[in-house]
């Protein structure tokens, strides 16, 4: 215990002394900053991080580079310098400073090494080891990206790590060209109504267009469309064999071409019933209507057995079927 | 050709009446069929309450009957929700208790001896049978042909996806609310058509009645007035519509009032504005065709035009300041979730934790509505053929209500009404056409003039066609009734309480660890001893057990539930001192590790690790439940945080003691444990159920010599192994 104690009292002097560095450190990043994050390599990473510190720094390692493939990083790159820009023009307690970094894997390969990561992107945050918000315990907190994060997110588990007190709000820039097209696209569709609308009127009355409508999304509701919008569904996937394989297994799971196929053959179910109802028994010609009564509800009856043999290999244990397949 | 004896029958008005009496046999066969399709469960295993917001309704359903209805409008529970307690009587959905204490006192007055939990676990299948009924009304209203009803009623009482919320047992605000909804349409559409003002208050009366029983009247609320804006914008306003909407609204929205958990929202909630503006836009357009009368045509179509821009301008400006000033509350935010997928994720993790709101794969449809599924189109299509007022309400009730199930998979029960009545009108014009007997005679070749636009139907020429397209219905029709059949008795008949599985030999094995539990925490504790889980079992504790809970299903509470949650998945230092001040005195948790029961804690172990961090970020967190490489496991991988949790430690207590040592399986979970069971120091184990599904633990008390638990645990145990204690344990007892 008493090593401990004379081991932070050389610290602080050691840092005492480095005060003046550490000042003209901070001065650097922030002019370098614009406000926004700042733009760092190896070595500037060392820089920035290098005892002594009096001051916070939130650095994200990412990898915005197409080439690597991270859509999270690129996703989230106007979101981390809308956190940077927030904290630097907002009001900050006094002595509290951050420094916003960005470090691209392009530039600071070596960094990740020395970190050994895995995976992009981190943010680390460095508390000072200096000052009056020092921290004791050595080494930066350091945040994973689980999934797509919003700035609100991030900044909240970055204030959350900021010593308590008042901090900037996050502020988003009203975006005013969208209101603007926004507008403008609002008042050229009006305009566009009003002098289309000899023409545009009767195809909003048509029936038989809401009918069409109506029915696709029906039929897109009822085959699980909505369940590959929430789940992120793949398209489709492997057999594991270099074919594809259409019909997910199990209850629970669906493919987006599975439900596509679903969905085309209720609709054949559908137009078949419909034919068989409506349009059959208008048929003045005898030979033409058995004709027509055969196709439909041989359809009808060969895409009813195809649907029920799709569905027992979803539930393994379903007892009905019927002949064809 | 027909035998001269049937004519009598069959022709003029004893023909009439044959028909009718026909009718009626037919439909009480189809409610018969209804009501005993839905008693598997009662005759596999016993009439029993089943799953869990069922033991709370019945729970308040008895103390209705023993206390009277004033005191239970005004009930205060204060054994759940421990400190907190629960305004009950204010904050149900009163229909289903009040409907089966009527129930119940009619029969006493009759004098027939029931207990009142079997007219609880009856009453669902009862009201399916009236479903059907109102079924049948409801298409009639639809369409001229006769047949149609009958098959909407059938399809009705037999379709899975309305039986999963109407077996026996499962006393539930649906059991009696789909009928309502059903009925409730079927006289709006009767008011719609008669414009009578006598329909429209029968309307406001049986959606009165559904805003006294379930949640899901905002439905109604916003499906009528959407129906009258459609008409309104295909240019069909009438004094009908008129009479019958305001009508509706005025006695509708009084009557919805007079339910305390209601009160004020169908003036104050966005989920009710819809109605409101409608209310709004019908009296103006009415204004309008009154001012139509004494202008000249020109004056008017200007006139017309700057007041619906005014007013919708006006309007829409109003709705945004009231909102953004708070007058009006915004979107509650299962409603919400609804429109926004994502919301609930992000913002509510207890509503996407709960397994009905999560998005419905196709299987799911099929597996619900069977053939149903491909007719249902069709008989919208045929809907549109005639659009009348009915039939718009018809196609707009199907698309949204296919959004609706698509989006949460308990919706389903919304959408199965009018999958129902399309399907009947579909098939209806198949057998219609296909089953009359005469064949027609083709029309003159000359006759050329196709001014009419509508042709009309003519039949259908040859036996074969007749036969052909008969038998496969008919065949289409067995398989419906054989899959609703089998879906019912294999997916939806157990009640979850009492679980069954098959032996070897095939002989059934019935598994009944809750009530086991249930029974010995009744038995064995203090009457107002606290006992807290997971809040999927709140109901059932205060139902069976008949003792006070932290958490319920009613999750009322977010922070409180957090609070479980997070004494659930922190070390026991951490928890201890959170059981203390909540007054613990039993923890209860659920695990399925020795039977491969897979609905028990340890799966829904993330859910409680998400919403309590959602309130303590800092202290608990998802990320340290998952392994480096993004697993979530329970073996020797497990990371610190899971393994030191509460909920691990007590699920895995004494566990490795079952087998051979180093050959502890998880069944669920399908992994080796590790070789040393779990050391508690908090809790004693007080009761573990005949198939280890259930373990609940007593909380110890303060240590006597103000020692912490974990060094009293040492001490004790250091008697003996000393040493052994010292290499590993001292590591996991270490406090402050």
């Amino acid at each position: 215990m008493k090593l401990w104690t004379a081991w932070l009292f050389l610290l602080s002097i050691v840092s005492v002394v480095a005060q003046s560095s550490s000042d003209a450190k901070l001065e650097k990043f922030q002019a370098l900053s614009h406000s926004g994050p700042v733009e760092l390599d190896a070595a500037a990473f060392d820089e920035l991080t290098s005892k002594p510190r009096d001051y916070y720094a939130a650095v994200i390692l990412t990898a915005r580079d197409v080439r690597y493939g991270c859509a999270m990083c690129r996703e989230f790159q106007p979101e981390w310098e809308l956190i940077s820009r927030s904290w630097n023009r907002g009001d900050k307690p006094d002595g509290l400073n951050v420094v916003f970094g960005t470090l691209d894997f392009d530039q600071g390969r070596m960094v990740f090494q020395k970190l050994m990561l895995q995976s992009a992107p981190v943010l680390l945050l460095f508390p000072p080891t200096s000052g009056p918000f020092a921290k004791v315990e050595e080494g930066p907190l350091r945040f994973d990206f689980t999934g797509p994060l919003t700035a609100d997110q991030l900044y909240s588990w970055i204030n959350r790590h900021l010593p308590e007190g008042p901090k900037p709000p996050l502020v988003r820039p009203v975006n005013y060209m969208r209101i603007v097209s926004a507008v403008t696209i609002l008042m050229g569709v009006v305009t566009l109504f009003t002098v289309l609308s000899p023409y545009v009127l009767p195809v909003v009355q048509n029936r038989n267009l809401w009918a069409a409508v109506s029915l696709i999304a029906i039929l897109l509701f009822t085959s699980g469309q909505m369940f590959n919008h929430i789940r992120k569904v793949p398209y489709v996937a492997g057999d594991g064999r270099g074919g594809i394989s259409y019909f997910a297994g199990g209850f629970q799971n669906q493919y987006g071409m599975e439900t596509q196929i679903v969905a085309a053959m209720y609709a054949v179910l559908s137009f078949a019933t419909i034919a068989l109802a409506v349009k059959v028994p208008q048929m003045e010609d005898v030979k033409g209507q058995q004709l027509a009564v055969l196709i439909w509800g041989g359809v009808l009856f060969g895409m009813y057995s195809f649907l029920l043999s799709v569905f027992k290999t979803k539930n393994g244990g379903y007892p009905f079927f019927l002949p064809p397949f | 050709m027909a035998h001269p004896a049937l004519d009598v029958l069959l022709k003029g008005s004893s023909g009439r009446s044959t028909r009718g009496l026909l009718r009626i046999i037919i439909l009480c066969t189809i409610a018969a069929a209804a009501v005993s399709s839905r008693l598997f469960s009662v005759i596999r295993f016993e009439s029993i309450i089943h799953e869990f917001d069922p033991w709370f309704n019945f729970r308040a359903t008895k103390y209705l009957v023993q206390n009277g209805f004033y005191s239970f409008w005004d009930w205060f529970d204060d054994r759940t929700w421990h400190p907190l307690g629960r305004v009950t009587g204010g904050t149900l959905y009163p229909g289903l208790m009040v409907t089966s204490g009527v129930i119940y006192h009619v029969m006493r007055f009759l004098t027939f001896p029931v207990d009142i939990r079997n007219i609880c676990v009856l009453l669902a299948p009862a009201f399916s049978g009236l479903t059907a009924l109102a079924m049948y009304l409801l298409t009639s209203e639809m369409t001229t042909s006769p047949s149609a009803g009958l098959l909407a009623a059938a399809f009705m009482g037999i379709t899975p996806g309305y039986i999963s919320r109407s077996v026996a047992g499962s006393y539930d605000n649906e059991a009696i609310a789909i009928f309502l909804l059903v009925f409730t349409f079927f006289l709006w559409i009767k008011a719609v058509k008669n414009g009578s003002i006598m329909w429209g208050a029968l309307t406001a009366l049986f959606y009165g009645y559904m805003v006294s029983a379930w949640g899901g009247y905002v439905f109604i609320t916003n499906l009528i007035p959407l129906h009258i804006f459609v008409l309104l914008c295909m240019g069909r306003y009438s004094s009908r519509l008129y009479i019958s909407y305001t009508t509706w609204y005025a006695l509708g929205t009084l009557a919805s009032m007079q339910i305390p958990f209601v009160g004020f929202l169908p003036i104050r909630n966005s989920d009710h504005m819809s109605a409101l503006g409608v209310f709004g836009l019908i009296q103006l357009v009415a204004f309008a065709e009154f001012v139509r009368g004494f202008l000249p045509g020109k004056q008017f179509q200007r006139l017309l035009t700057s007041m619906v821009l005014i007013t919708f301008g006006l309007g829409f400006g109003m709705l945004v300041l009231l909102s953004v000033s708070g007058v009006i509350a915004p979107w509650s935010g299962r409603f919400y979730s609804l429109w926004d997928t994502a919301y609930a994720k992000v913002h509510i993790p207890i509503i996407a934790s709960v397994s009905e709101h999560q998005p419905t794969a196709w299987p799911a449809f099929f597996f619900d509505l069977n053939f149903l599924i491909w007719l249902f189109p069709a008989g919208v299509y045929l809907c549109f053929q005639k659009l009348k007022d009915e039939h718009v309400f018809v196609v707009i009730y199907a698309v949204l209500s296919s959004y609706f199930a698509g989006v949460m998979v308990r919706l389903m029960l919304t959408l199965t009404p009018i999958v129902c009545v399309a399907a009947a009108l579909a098939l209806s014009a198949i057998l219609d056409n296909f089953l009359v007997i005469s064949a027609p005679t083709p029309p003159a070749k000359t006759d050329t003039n196709k001014s009419d636009k509508v042709k009309k139907p003519i039949g259908i020429y040859s036996y074969f066609s007749k036969t052909f397209v008969t038998c496969s219905a008919v065949l289409y029709l067995l398989i419906f009734v054989a899959h609703c059949t089998w879906v019912t008795s294999n997916a939806y008949s157990s009640p979850s309480v009492v679980l069954a599985s098959k032996l070897p030999d095939g002989s059934q094995y019935i598994i009944d660890d809750y009530r086991e539990a249930y029974y010995w925490l009744r038995q064995n504790t203090p009457d107002n001893a606290k006992i807290m889980s997971w809040w999927d079992y709140g109901y059932q504790i205060g139902g069976m057990a008949d003792r006070p809970t932290l958490v319920d299903n009613n999750t009322w509470n977010n922070t409180h539930i957090a609070t479980v949650g997070k004494a659930m998945s922190s070390r026991e230092e951490v928890s201890y001192p959170i059981l203390r001040q909540h007054d613990v005195d039993y923890v209860l948790v659920v695990f399925g590790g020795l039977l491969g029961y897979s609905g028990d804690d340890l799966n829904k172990f993330l859910w409680m690790v998400r919403i309590a961090e959602g309130i303590w970020p800092d202290e608990v967190s998802e990320r340290e439940f998952f392994t480096a490489r993004g697993e979530y496991r329970v073996d020797d991988e497990a990371t610190p945080a899971m393994k030191n949790s509460l909920m691990y430690k007590m699920s895995y207590h004494n566990y490795q003691n079952l087998f051979p040592p180093g050959q502890a399986a998880d069944r669920v979970r399908g992994t080796k444990l590790p070789a040393d069971t779990p050391q508690l120091n908090t809790l004693d184990e007080a009761f573990t159920s005949e198939n280890w599904i259930i373990r609940i633990y007593k909380v110890k008390d303060l240590d006597n010599f103000g020692r912490d638990h974990s060094s009293a645990v040492a001490f004790d145990k250091g008697h003996k192994k000393k040493r052994a204690a010292k290499k590993k344990g001292p590591r996991v007892l270490r406090t402050e």
